[in-house]
C-alpha cells in the first residue's frame, strides 16, 4: 500500500510539471493564436483587441494560473476556429480514440502472448524462427509505413477493407492493427523470454516432481510468472498507443483526439491544443501509474509491504 | 516384471528392493561429443532404509537422483543405458505421462535450496491442492485438509495460516518444511532427498534432518538422501554408497563404512572431516580436483589423485565388485 500511494503522490507530480511545460511549450512554438480566429485582413487594432480579450498580453504564469483556475471548475473554453465547446469535442472524438486505443491494447496481448508462449514453448523451431521475424520486423516497420503499405495492400489493391473513415467494425481494422503492431513485437520478446527465464528455474523442477502436467506447468505456473513483467509494462504500452494514435489517426481519417490535437496545434489553437496535449499526457502518466499497481497485484512479493 | 529376477547383490534381509538401479549411465551432449556423467551405477533401496549417497561436488549424485525421477534436463541431459527397476517396472522406458502417475504419489522428491525451489506467485497451499488434485479424486476441502495435517506433521507452525502464505512470507527452513510436506502428502514409497539441508543454517538442518528421519520411520517409507555432509551420513544413514567421478566406488552400511572405509576417495573424505574425539588433529584434504568429464583418465578415475595407485590403476578400469555387503570399485584397497 506504501508503494501505491508513493506512486500516486509520483504521478501527481509528473502531471503538475508537464501541464506547466505544455503550456510554455505552445506559447514558445512561434506562430500567432489570432490568426487562426481573425481573417487575414483584420488590422493591428482587432488583433491587439482580441489579443488583450483572450489575455495572450499577459505574462505566461499569469495566464498558466488563471486557466488551472479555469480547468479546475472544468471550465474547459471554446476553440477558437470554429468557436466549439472544448468538452463537446472531447466526449465525442475521446470516444472515437478510446475504441481504436482499445482495440489496439487488446490485440498487442491477444495476439503478443500466446505468440511469445508458442515461440518460447516451440524454442528454436521454425515456428520461433517466423514468430521472432516477424517480431524484428514489426519493431522496425515505422507505423506511418505500415499503415500506407496495409492501405496499399488490403483497400487498394485487394479491396478487402476500407482505406479510412469512422467508425465501422472494418474501417476499425486497419488502424487498430497499425497501431498495435509495434506492441505486440514487444510483447511477444517481452513473453517469450519472459517465459524462458522462468522455464529454467528451480521451481519448475519442484513442480514437475509434483506429477504437475507440462500443460498446467507450462500454461498456469510459468506464465503466471512471466506475466510479471508484462502486466508492469502494460501501461507503458498505453503510452506507446497515444503517441503513435497521433499519426495512425491521422493517416486512416479516424476522428480521435490525436487527430484533433494534431490539426489543433497546426492552426495555433491555444484553448484546444493544451486541453488536448494535457489529456494525452494525463493518460501516458495515468497508465503508467496503473501499471505500478499492476505490477503490485500481479507480483505477490510486493503486496505486503 | 523385472523385479523378481534382479535380486539386488548389496540387498540386506529386509527382503526385495524397492527400487533397483541396475548399469546406469548418464551422459550429457556438448558441442564436442557426449560424455558420461553416471557411469555404470548400480545400487538397491530397500523398504524402510535410509540409503545415502555421498560424494565430492559434481561427482553425478544429483544427476543419478534426476535419473530416477525423470527429471533430467533433456537435451543435453539423457539416460543412454541402464534400468530403473521399480515395482517390476523399468522406469527407464516410461513415457513421460506415466512417469508423472509415480512421482509424488509413489517416488517423491525435495531439493537443495528451498528459497528458489517453490514457486513464487502461488500460495503454499494452491500448489499442494493442485498435486493433490493431479493424482487423486479430492475436493478442494479434503485436499486443504490433507495439506494443513501434513504440513502439522513436519513441524510447520499455524499451519492453517501457512497454507495461504506464498513462499516469500516464509524462512527458509519452513520453505524445506512445506517442500518436504508437499513431497509427503501422497504417502510416497520412496522420498529422494537432494541435499535437503545444505542451505540452512546449522540449527534448522538438525530438526529437518530429524523430521525426515521421523517421517521415514512413521511412514515405513524408503529414502535415498543425497549429501556431501558425513555428519549428516552418521546421524541418519543405514547404507552408504560413495560415489567419485560418476561411478560408485563403495558401498557398505553405515557403521562398516565409518570404522573400515577400503576406497581411499572414501578414507579422503573421512579424513577430510573434523572429529570431536580427536581434538587439534589436522583435516587432510584429498589433493586435485575431480576430473571433468571430457578428460577422465582411461584406468581408475582415482588414480590421478589417489596415494595407493598401483601401475595397474592407471591402465585398468577396475570393475564394481560386491563382497556380501560390500560393494567396492578398486584395485588396492587399504586398511584405514
Amino acid at each position: 500500500m506504501k508503494r501505491i500511494a508513493g506512486r500516486t503522490l509520483y504521478t501527481l507530480i509528473v502531471l503538475l510539471l508537464s501541464s506547466i511545460a505544455v503550456f510554455y511549450a505552445i506559447r514558445l512554438s512561434g506562430g500567432d493564436a489570432v490568426s487562426a480566429r481573425l481573417p487575414a485582413s483584420a488590422s493591428y487594432e482587432e488583433r491587439e483587441e482580441f489579443r488583450e480579450l483572450l489575455g495572450l498580453n499577459d505574462p505566461v504564469h499569469e495566464q498558466y494560473f488563471r486557466y488551472m483556475g479555469r480547468l479546475l471548475t472544468f471550465d474547459l473554453g471554446k476553440s477558437l476556429t470554429n468557436n466549439a465547446d472544448i468538452f463537446d469535442m472531447l466526449t465525442e472524438h475521446g470516444k472515437n480514440s478510446l475504441i481504436l486505443g482499445a482495440a489496439a491494447f487488446a490485440l498487442v496481448f491477444v495476439i503478443g502472448v500466446p505468440l511469445g508462449i508458442l515461440a518460447a514453448v516451440k524454442r528454436n523451431s521454425w515456428a520461433d524462427g517466423s514468430v521472432m521475424t516477424f517480431s524484428v520486423a514489426g519493431m522496425a516497420v515505422p507505423n506511418f509505413w505500415l499503415a500506407l503499405l496495409s492501405v496499399w495492400l488490403f483497400a487498394s489493391t485487394l479491396g478487402w477493407l476500407p482505406s479510412a473513415g469512422c467508425c465501422s467494425t472494418k474501417q476499425l481494422i486497419l488502424p487498430a492493427v497499425v497501431l498495435a503492431m509495434e506492441g505486440i513485437a514487444l510483447t511477444v520478446r517481452m513473453t517469450r523470454s519472459a517465459m524462458l527465464e522462468n522455464l529454467g528455474q528451480d521451481f519448475v523442477r519442484t513442480l514437475r516432481a509434483g506429477g504437475l502436467s507440462e500443460a498446467s506447468i507450462v500454461g498456469k505456473h510459468v506464465l503466471r510468472n512471466a506475466m510479471v513483467p508484462i502486466i508492469s509494462l502494460a501501461g507503458l504500452r498505453i503510452g506507446q498507443i497515444v503517441g503513435y494514435a497521433l499519426v495512425v489517426e491521422t493517416i486512416f481519417g479516424w476522428p480521435g483526439l490525436g487527430q484533433v490535437l494534431v490539426n489543433a496545434v497546426l492552426r495555433r489553437d491555444y484553448p484546444v491544443a493544451q486541453f488536448f496535449s494535457l489529456v494525452l499526457i494525463a493518460i501516458v502518466v495515468l497508465s503508467n501509474w496503473l501499471a505500478d499497481v499492476g505490477y503490485t497485484v500481479a507480483n505477490p512479493r510486493l503486496r505486503k509491504t | 516384471m523385472r523385479s523378481e529376477h534382479t535380486e539386488a547383490a548389496t540387498n540386506g534381509a529386509g527382503g526385495a528392493p524397492v527400487l533397483s538401479v541396475r548399469n546406469l549411465h548418464t551422459a550429457v551432449a556438448t558441442p564436442d561429443g557426449s560424455f558420461d556423467v553416471v557411469r555404470d551405477v548400480s545400487f538397491d533401496i530397500n523398504p524402510n532404509e535410509v540409503l545415502c549417497l555421498v560424494g565430492e561436488s559434481g561427482c553425478g549424485k544429483t544427476i543419478t537422483a534426476l535419473s530416477i525421477m525423470r527429471l533430467l534436463p533433456t537435451p543435453p541431459v539423457r539416460i543412454t543405458s541402464g534400468e530403473i527397476v521399480f515395482d517390476g517396472t523399468d522406469l527407464t522406458r516410461l513415457a513421460e505421462r506415466q512417469v508423472r502417475d509415480v512421482r509424488a504419489e509413489r517416488i517423491s522428491m525435495i531439493f537443495q535450496d528451498p528459497l528458489t525451489s517453490l514457486d513464487p506467485v502461488f500460495t503454499v497451499g494452491q500448489v499442494m491442492t493442485e498435486v493433490i488434485r493431479t493424482h487423486r479424486d479430492a475436493t478442494k476441502a479434503e485436499a486443504r485438509d490433507m495439506s494443513v495435517d501434513i504440513l502439522r506433521a513436519v513441524g510447520l507452525p499455524a499451519p492453517e495460516e501457512r497454507f495461504d502464505s506464498y513462499p516469500h512470507e516464509l524462512s527458509g527452513g519452513m520453505r524445506q518444511r512445506v517442500m518436504i510436506a508437499t513431497a509427503l502428502v501422497l504417502d510416497p514409497e520412496i522420498l529422494i532427498a537432494d541435499e535437503p539441508t545444505t542451505a540452512l543454517d546449522v540449527t534448522v538442518q538438525a530438526q529437518i534432518l530429524e523430521r525426515l528421519r521421523s517421517e521415514q520411520q512413521d511412514r515405513h517409507m524408503s529414502m535415498l538422501l543425497i549429501t556431501h555432509d558425513l555428519a549428516v551420513v552418521a546421524s541418519i544413514a543405514d547404507r552408504v554408497a560413495v560415489m567419485y567421478a560418476g561411478e560408485i566406488v563403495e558401498e557398505a552400511s553405515v557403521d562398516e563404512l565409518f570404522s573400515n572405509p577400503r576406497h581411499p576417495s572414501t578414507q579422503g573424505l573421512l579424513r577430510a572431516l573434523p572429529h570431536v574425539s580427536r581434538k587439534r588433529r589436522e583435516l587432510v584434504p584429498i589433493a586435485g580436483l575431480v576430473p571433468p568429464a571430457r578428460m577422465m583418465p582411461p584406468g581408475c578415475r582415482f588414480a590421478p589423485r589417489c596415494p595407493h595407485a598401483l601401475e595397474q590403476c592407471w591402465d585398468e578400469h577396475p570393475s564394481y565388485d560386491v563382497h556380501g555387503e560390500v560393494g567396492l570399485r578398486c584395485f588396492n584397497p587399504q586398511p584405514f
